[in-house]
């Protein structure tokens, strides 16, 4: 069984690791590529992330070429039609590892233990090995050749979108994180930050992290507010509806591409800016909802937290890996036999505004839960700018896969582990709502506010004003937002 | 009878059709003409039951329009993207095949099966409708509203893009269907118009400004001539000293492609091919759709994965050695219709010339004050100094496509690729493109490679000519 790795740090340092997280400034990228000119690059995987990745990488003068297992290359799968059909170097792990200064793992999570143990005895002395998520390092504990350096790049973003911006000439935001353990020649910095260059990620901003702050916060914004607030929600707001006697159809398209409307508001000014889309009496209403939520709540986001820091999540999680998934292919097949998932989206008109003004409580739940998560992730050591990208900043690429197909395609894009504390997140969260629920009607989920009096109180309007423009994530995101539209003049 | 009263629309871009008046009988065929940004595609789009109408009223309407533009082509492309899971899953996704988008519930299949025949395009059916290339997606357009059974038939500059034997097959093709169902043209052309057009409608900043019959000819020259008001003293603006690019070495090729091949799993594309462009030479690039005239191009640019595969010399860089695209590209001035549909950038006219000086797509550096003006200058050439600070993707088509070429001359590149840069342009524009590429070519600081179909936009200074054929091998 696996070994935690950052159960066997001293709090000292974990705490160290955990607060790790910088902006970092465009003049730190001025030696380009250079750490990686004439290294030889070898991807392990060539999905989404490791086609694209490799694309740009090789666009950008390095050398490329992608390693897959025999039977992949034997049946000619799709992987290894990928790279060969533009044009890369395929060849076994025994045929290319030995050869590889860099070696790139993009393979999923759960095949990391087998991909590595396979090729780190095949890799050069003194090589690198780079991963794209931490998590086998810290919550495996997997133990790394002491001469082979070992980083973390880390695109925030799909594969395709960091092909089409690279192409465009800019990049996607990338982290970047050096495993101290693991860095016996001190170059894991300068590889990293080629490898970011290369990709085009520098162009975007690059935030300098650790493994283990990616890791634990990573985990905790995609199984709260990321995944589990969203299906959460989608399921008790469309349950209401039509409870309420609404028109299926309705609530499914208010729902589906609700999200991502409403969070669109969110990406570009923050919490402020989501709610500054309602109207007075509206966003009073969602304040006094979110404020409710966040005091039911705020034990579940402590809890998961608590697990994720303490590696009972990734135990119990590998425990389901090592039984076959039995749990998270039981909870994937219940999630699609819910009503919301299974009633198509009505061919209505709804309006950008209509979204808000009827979607209230959909605004309050995604304030309550960004708010805790930040707030919860703060509280346990993260860094308030890595607490800000796994939580608000990555909510809106999270509700731009319910708006293609539900939260079908929601859990079929994250990672499995994502998906896991999803549904943890999921059934533990409707049960605790039920009561608030109750008290629940359409002027809040599907119908709006009745427009006849539009008047709100001067006194409590500013109280909620002051309240949300001063919660501490609006003030990081403000200045992160204003790193990003420094570097991205056009958005 | 189709009739507009007093009609007033605006479209989703905030651009207004205003007092339409305008009655269609059911023999009449109509061409629709005027400037770029005029209101032309506008007006057909009413036809179609686009558009939000602000006063005035319609009878007659058509329950169901056959339709082709490039803004139906750009919608579906659009939408096929936003299909891709690629975005998101970790798969590759295929996109959905020509079969699946062409036989829909409201084709007759017969029809659509006839039409596939006559445009030779059966051996694009299995393949993803958004890996097409321009010419092929809009024979897919047209093979759609040809085969709906459409009440009215709007065909919005549908010969664009179309190899020469396509062109002649629809033309023909055309003649028939009229026979029974009326047909509305969007036309930048004069030269092109059918000659079963019998009525034609002038528009100039969203209003319907001449209305004349086919034989009334007096009245049809004068139209005529409008379309074509020549301008006076076309001033290039200067390059920036500023932003010059490494000096090439005057006595090597720009560009030296040897043996080329460019293969996909069920075809081969180009194959055997040797190019040389030396600098100051000029060349014209020709082809049917579907030859690989694109994919050659793309070889030179960069943006071809099969670049690294082959034997490719550019700008001093033996391909595959090191260099990255960016080295590439800042000796390249380059417009195409793949880079139109890639340029859906909310920024402004002026950021999107000067984006030409970093060869991105969008503006992510600060640019200087010579920069700026040198852009303005450029603006103002194409009469749009007025329009510098609007966002660019509001714009018409045809408008767009005139910034774009000024963001690929702007530097004047040692390059300049222009594929089938008229395209969306009306009469006036064409000509003034083709005096700036005349301008260019004469002021031997840049070497220029042209592709177009059609034959008679020859270009004084270009004497060489390269022609690719299909290449029917399937192995």
């Amino acid at each position: 069984m696996s070994n935690n790795y950052f159960n066997t740090l001293p709090l000292r340092e974990q705490l160290e690791q955990l607060a790790k997280c910088r902006f970092m400034h465009m003049n730190e990228f001025t030696d380009g590529v250079e750490a990686l000119k004439g290294k030889k690059m070898v991807i392990i995987g060539c999905g989404a992330q490791g086609l694209n990745q490799g694309l740009n990488l090789r666009d950008s003068g390095l050398d490329v070429s992608y390693t897959l297992r025999q039977t992949a290359i034997d049946e000619k799968r799709q992987s290894y039609k990928n790279a060969t059909d533009n044009g890369f170097t395929v060849g076994t792990y025994e045929e290319l590892i030995p050869t590889a200064d860099i070696v790139l793992n993009l393979t999923p999570d759960k095949q990391h233990t087998p991909v590595v143990t396979a090729v780190m005895p095949l890799m050069k002395q003194g090589a690198c090995l780079s991963y794209s998520h931490g998590f086998n390092i810290v919550e495996e504990g997997m133990q790394i050749r002491d001469d082979l350096t070992v980083i973390m790049v880390a695109p925030k973003c799909p594969g395709s979108e960091v092909r089409a911006e690279y192409v465009r000439g800019f990049g996607v935001p990338t982290l970047i994180a050096v495993h101290e353990d693991n860095d016996p020649q001190g170059q894991g910095l300068a590889l990293a930050k080629a490898y970011a260059v290369g990709t085009g990620g520098h162009k975007a901003g690059v935030l300098m992290s650790s493994f283990i702050a990616e890791v634990k916060s990573d985990l905790m914004g995609e199984q709260t507010i990321l995944c589990g607030m969203l299906q959460t929600g989608s399921l008790l707001c469309f349950d209401k509806m039509i409870d309420k006697g609404m028109d299926a159809g309705y609530a499914s398209k208010l729902i589906q591409f609700g999200w991502e409307t409403i969070t669109e508001a969110l990406k570009y000014g923050g919490v402020t800016n989501m709610l500054d889309r309602l109207s007075n009496p509206a966003k009073i209403k969602a304040f006094d909802l979110s404020e409710e939520l966040k005091v039911i709540m705020r034990p579940l986001y402590n809890k998961h937290q608590d697990d994720i820091i303490n590696g009972t999540f990734s135990s119990t999680m590998m425990a389901d890996w090592a039984n076959d998934d039995v749990n998270l292919l039981g909870w994937r097949a219940e999630t699609g036999e819910t009503a919301f998932e299974k009633t198509p989206a009505g061919d209505m008109e709804i309006s950008e505004q209509e979204y808000f003004d009827h979607g209230i409580l959909m605004v309050a739940m995604v304030k309550a839960g960004v708010e805790l998560a930040f707030e919860t992730m703060t509280a346990a050591g993260i860094i308030a700018d890595s607490a800000y990208y796994e939580s608000l900043h990555e909510t809106p690429l999270i509700a731009n896969t319910i708006a293609r197909k539900k939260l079908y395609e929601m859990n079929a894009t994250i990672s499995d582990t994502a998906e896991y504390g999803c549904y943890l997140y999921n059934h533990a969260c409707l049960p605790l709502l039920g009561d608030f629920m109750k008290n629940i009607d359409t002027d809040v989920i599907g119908r709006g506010l009745s427009s006849d009096d539009n008047g709100v109180d001067n006194a409590r309007l500013i109280e909620v004003n002051e309240a949300l423009r001063s919660h501490p994530v609006e003030a990081i995101g403000a200045t992160l937002r204003g790193h990003m539209a420094d570097m991205k003049k056009i958005v | 009878m189709i009739q507009l009263r007093e009609l007033s629309v605006e479209f989703d871009e905030g651009f207004q059709l205003k007092h339409i008046n305008w009655q269609l009988e059911p023999q009449q065929h109509w061409l629709i003409t005027g400037a770029n940004g005029a209101g032309k595609s506008a007006l057909a789009a009413v036809l179609a039951g686009y558009g939000e109408i602000l006063a005035g009223s319609t009878s007659g309407l058509p329950a169901k329009c056959g339709w082709v533009s490039f803004e139906a082509q750009a919608e579906l492309i659009q939408a096929e993207l936003k299909k891709d899971d690629a975005d998101i899953t970790d798969v590759i996704s295929l996109g959905t095949p020509v079969r699946e988008i062409i036989f829909t519930d409201e084709i007759d299949p017969v029809m659509a099966r006839e039409l596939i025949n006559k445009f030779e395009l059966d051996y694009l059916l299995e393949r993803a409708f958004r890996k097409l290339s321009t010419g092929e997606s809009r024979k897919v357009m047209l093979i759609r509203a040809l085969s709906c059974h459409a009440q009215l038939l709007i065909l919005d500059e549908p010969f664009d893009g179309l190899d020469s034997a396509t062109h002649t097959l629809l033309q023909n093709h055309l003649a028939q269907v009229v026979l029974h169902t009326p047909v509305i043209m969007v036309l930048n052309r004069f030269d092109e118009i059918p000659d079963f057009v019998s009525h034609i409608a002038y528009m100039e900043n969203g209003e319907l400004r001449h209305q004349v019959q086919r034989e009334d000819t007096k009245a049809y020259a004068e139209l005529y001539q409008l379309l074509h008001l020549k301008t006076t003293e076309l001033q290039v603006p200067e390059a920036d000293a500023d932003s010059k690019t490494p000096a090439l070495d005057p006595a090597a090729p720009l560009v030296k492609l040897h043996n080329i091949c460019v293969k996909y799993p069920d075809m081969v594309l180009i194959k055997d091919l040797d190019w040389t462009i030396k600098p100051n030479q000029h060349w014209q690039l020709s082809g049917p759709n579907g030859s690989g005239k694109t994919a050659l191009l793309s070889l030179i640019t960069g943006d071809h994965p099969q670049c690294y595969t082959n034997d490719i010399f550019v700008f001093g860089f033996q391909r595959g050695n090191g260099e990255s695209i960016w080295q590439i590209k800042q000796y390249i001035g380059y417009v195409s219709t793949a880079l139109q549909w890639e340029y859906r950038v909310g920024t402004s006219l002026r950021n999107v010339v000067i984006s030409g000086f970093y060869d991105s797509i969008g503006l992510y550096s600060k640019s200087t004050d010579r920069q700026k003006q040198i852009a303005d200058q450029w603006l103002a050439l194409l009469g749009m100094q007025n329009r510098a600070d609007q966002p660019f993707n509001k714009l018409s088509y045809g408008d767009q496509r005139l910034v774009l070429i000024a963001r690929a001359m702007v530097k004047h590149p040692p390059l300049l690729i222009l594929d089938e840069p008229c395209l969306g342009l009306d009469d006036l524009n064409r000509q003034l493109v083709l005096a700036l590429i005349e301008k260019i070519c004469a002021a031997q600081e840049t070497s220029v490679i042209y592709v177009n179909h059609h034959a008679q936009d020859r270009i004084a200074g270009i004497s060489r000519y390269l022609t690719l054929k299909k290449s029917c091998d399937n192995s």
